[in-house]
């Protein structure tokens, strides 16, 4: 079931020293890149039909495309704030094989035509962060990055400071200006994200990290993996109450509970699987029942009620309950939301609120009709897609579990 | 109480004004470097930050009071972090966050921080900001020594 596309060096011994990286295959697509001109790499992007895997699954070639019109300088930046809960992939990916990382982030600048990249990491990432620095400093003593290198790349490692809406890339912008980290309003047509004033890409480290592979093997040899519209493997991950849980790679498409059986290890003590969270906190639970259908594809999660996300399921058995799991993830969006909606800022302050009530079951139904009229409030009336998002996770287990929601009733 | 950076910080810093299209993009690097260098980061600071990055002294102080890992005030006591976001949850981070509160709480800050990143290794903890991964008491037991 596995396939290391990404993760092949993970286990290898050192593999973050350039001599080994250099050993096992890194950079070694650069050659074939530099020979081809920026159009036709982003071409082969957009045939291999790679797609962002930092939670929302857009075509990298299309967005890469995005930044031809504009002229000027061009910026590249990394998404490394990787905070959502169930996701740990990415930081695998910089404390193990950050020349893979620093490899497609050359080939992706020579496609946008950027000379710079910031590599934006969270602030809690220090310990791997400075193993990525390392690593870029051993790039630029061996002339990949800086001005000897055959296309000049600078890169530039930032550190966030602790703030989960850092992820979402127009607040990411604004905290690598030097603000506070607010999502910006979206423009009215598709366009790249603006530092300073010019076009910028982001992207997630592991879509950064698919690029050598498939610039070097062709779009064809990524999409002989995974289903026609989600082509190639993902770094999907299980943790939760699972005997195995770990990053494992896998083509798009498998059966969810073929994963979690077989690479998770199974349910912990012996239990039966009761519901899996399948993209990370901000996806729609999903009972067991539907899981036994449900395989590791955009298109497939979509339909089934829930979302692929970042891939980092959380899986829950038998014995847990689900008002106190709910209780869990909104007391994360009370804690996380940026406050400058106010649906969204009283949205996920109240809902958190009202779930102690469940809790300690001391709730009624008026409090129930509350959290539904809370969750719909918050649905498409924000500047991000934050609230929606913490809307969709109360309307999950609502819709899946109310039993138990009205079992806390009085 | 004035504040000045040290040697080495001014010449980084200088470095660093190279790698940005514009000053006010130093303004979240030179935060951490006064909390590297002072544990914490003062008023004076903060005015220190405002003049290199020419910007308003109470934009600099929005910015320190929107990111959790910027502290106003120099820690008293180590710190330990424990995740309480879900994973954790479901692998006992309640229980090992009640052991840290009833035995360590004199000697260390104990605080709650959501989600780290390492779901995989739940229960999770920092000390110091370093991570330690499928924590258990006896091991705590052992490291806090
Ligand atoms: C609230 C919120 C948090 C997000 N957090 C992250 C994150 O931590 N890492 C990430 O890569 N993308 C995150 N995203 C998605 C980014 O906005 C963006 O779509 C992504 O970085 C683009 O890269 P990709 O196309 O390669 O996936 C988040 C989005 C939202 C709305
Ligand atoms: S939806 Fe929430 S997180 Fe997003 S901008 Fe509005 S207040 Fe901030
Ligand atoms: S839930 Fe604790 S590290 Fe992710």
């Amino acid at each position: 079931m596995i396939k290391k596309i990404v993760s092949k060096n993970f286990d290898i011994k050192d593999s973050f020293k350039i001599d080994v990286a250099l050993k096992n295959e890194r950079y070694s697509s650069l050659a074939s890149v530099f020979e081809k001109t920026p159009l036709e790499i982003t071409e082969i992007i957009t045939l291999s039909g790679l797609r962002g895997k930092g939670g929302g699954g857009a075509s990298a070639g299309c967005k890469w495309s995005l930044l031809d019109e504009y002229s000027g300088t061009k910026y590249l930046v990394v998404n490394a704030d990787e905070s959502e809960p169930g996701t740990f992939k990415d930081r695998r990916i910089l404390s193990h094989d950050p020349h893979l990382l620093i490899e497609g982030i050359i080939a992706t600048c020579y496609a946008i035509k950027s000379h710079i990249s910031y590599i934006y990491v969270r602030g809690e990432y220090e310990e791997f962060s400075d193993i990525l620095q390392i690593a870029i400093d051993e790039a630029y003593d061996r002339d990949y990055l800086g001005k000897n290198a055959k296309y000049l790349v600078d890169i530039v490692v930032h550190r966030g400071a602790g703030a989960y809406i850092c992820g979402e890339k127009s607040a990411l912008i604004e905290s690598l200006e030097g603000n506070r980290g607010y999502p910006r309003l979206k423009p009215n047509k598709i366009s790249p994200e603006m530092f300073f004033g010019d076009a910028t890409l982001v992207n997630n480290v592991e879509t950064i990290a698919s690029v050598p592979y498939i610039l070097k093997n062709g779009a064809k040899a990524y999409r002989k993996y995974g289903t026609p519209d989600s082509p190639g493997t993902m770094l999907f991950s299980v943790s939760g109450n699972v005997n195995t849980p770990g990053i494992y790679e896998v083509p798009f498409g498998v059966s969810m509970l073929e994963y979690i059986n077989k690479l998770g290890g199974g349910i912990k003590g012996g239990k039966k699987l009761k519901a899996v969270i399948p993209g990370g906190a901000s996806t729609p639970v999903l009972p067991a029942d539907i899981v036994k259908y449900s395989s590791l594809d955009y298109e497939n999660l979509r339909d089934n009620g829930s979302a692929l996300g970042t891939g980092g399921m959380i899986v829950l058995d038998e014995d847990v309950c689900m008002v106190k799991a709910l209780k869990n993830l909104l007391r994360f969006y009370h804690h996380e939301s940026c406050g400058q909606c106010t649906p969204c800022r009283e949205g996920t302050s109240w809902s958190d609120k009202i779930l102690d009530k469940f809790v300690d079951k001391t709730a009624t139904q008026k409090d129930l009709d509350i959290l539904r009229s809370i969750s719909i409030s918050m649905n498409g009336k924000t500047i991000c897609v934050f609230a929606p998002a913490a809307s969709s996770v109360i309307d999950g287990f609502l819709k899946h579990f109310e039993s138990e929601f009205l079992e806390c009733i009085q | 109480m004035s504040f000045v950076f040290t040697k080495k910080n001014t010449l980084k810093i200088q470095e660093l004004k190279k790698s940005y299209p514009k000053k006010k993009a130093l303004i979240l690097p030179l935060l951490w470097m006064v909390q590297k260098q002072d544990n914490f980061i003062s008023e004076a600071a903060m005015k220190k930050v405002a003049d290199i990055t020419e910007q308003s002294y109470i934009h600099i102080y929005g910015v320190v009071t929107f990111y959790t890992m910027f502290r106003l005030n120099k820690p008293e006591k180590k710190i330990i972090e424990v995740c309480r976001t879900l994973s954790c949850e479901l692998n006992g981070s309640e229980d090992i966050k009640a052991y840290l509160d009833y035995n360590y709480s004199n000697e260390y800050e104990i605080l709650e921080v959501e989600c780290m990143g390492a779901c995989s290794g739940a229960p999770m903890c920092t000390l110091n900001g370093k991570y330690m991964e499928n924590v258990t008491k006896e091991e705590l037991t052992r490291v806090l020594k």
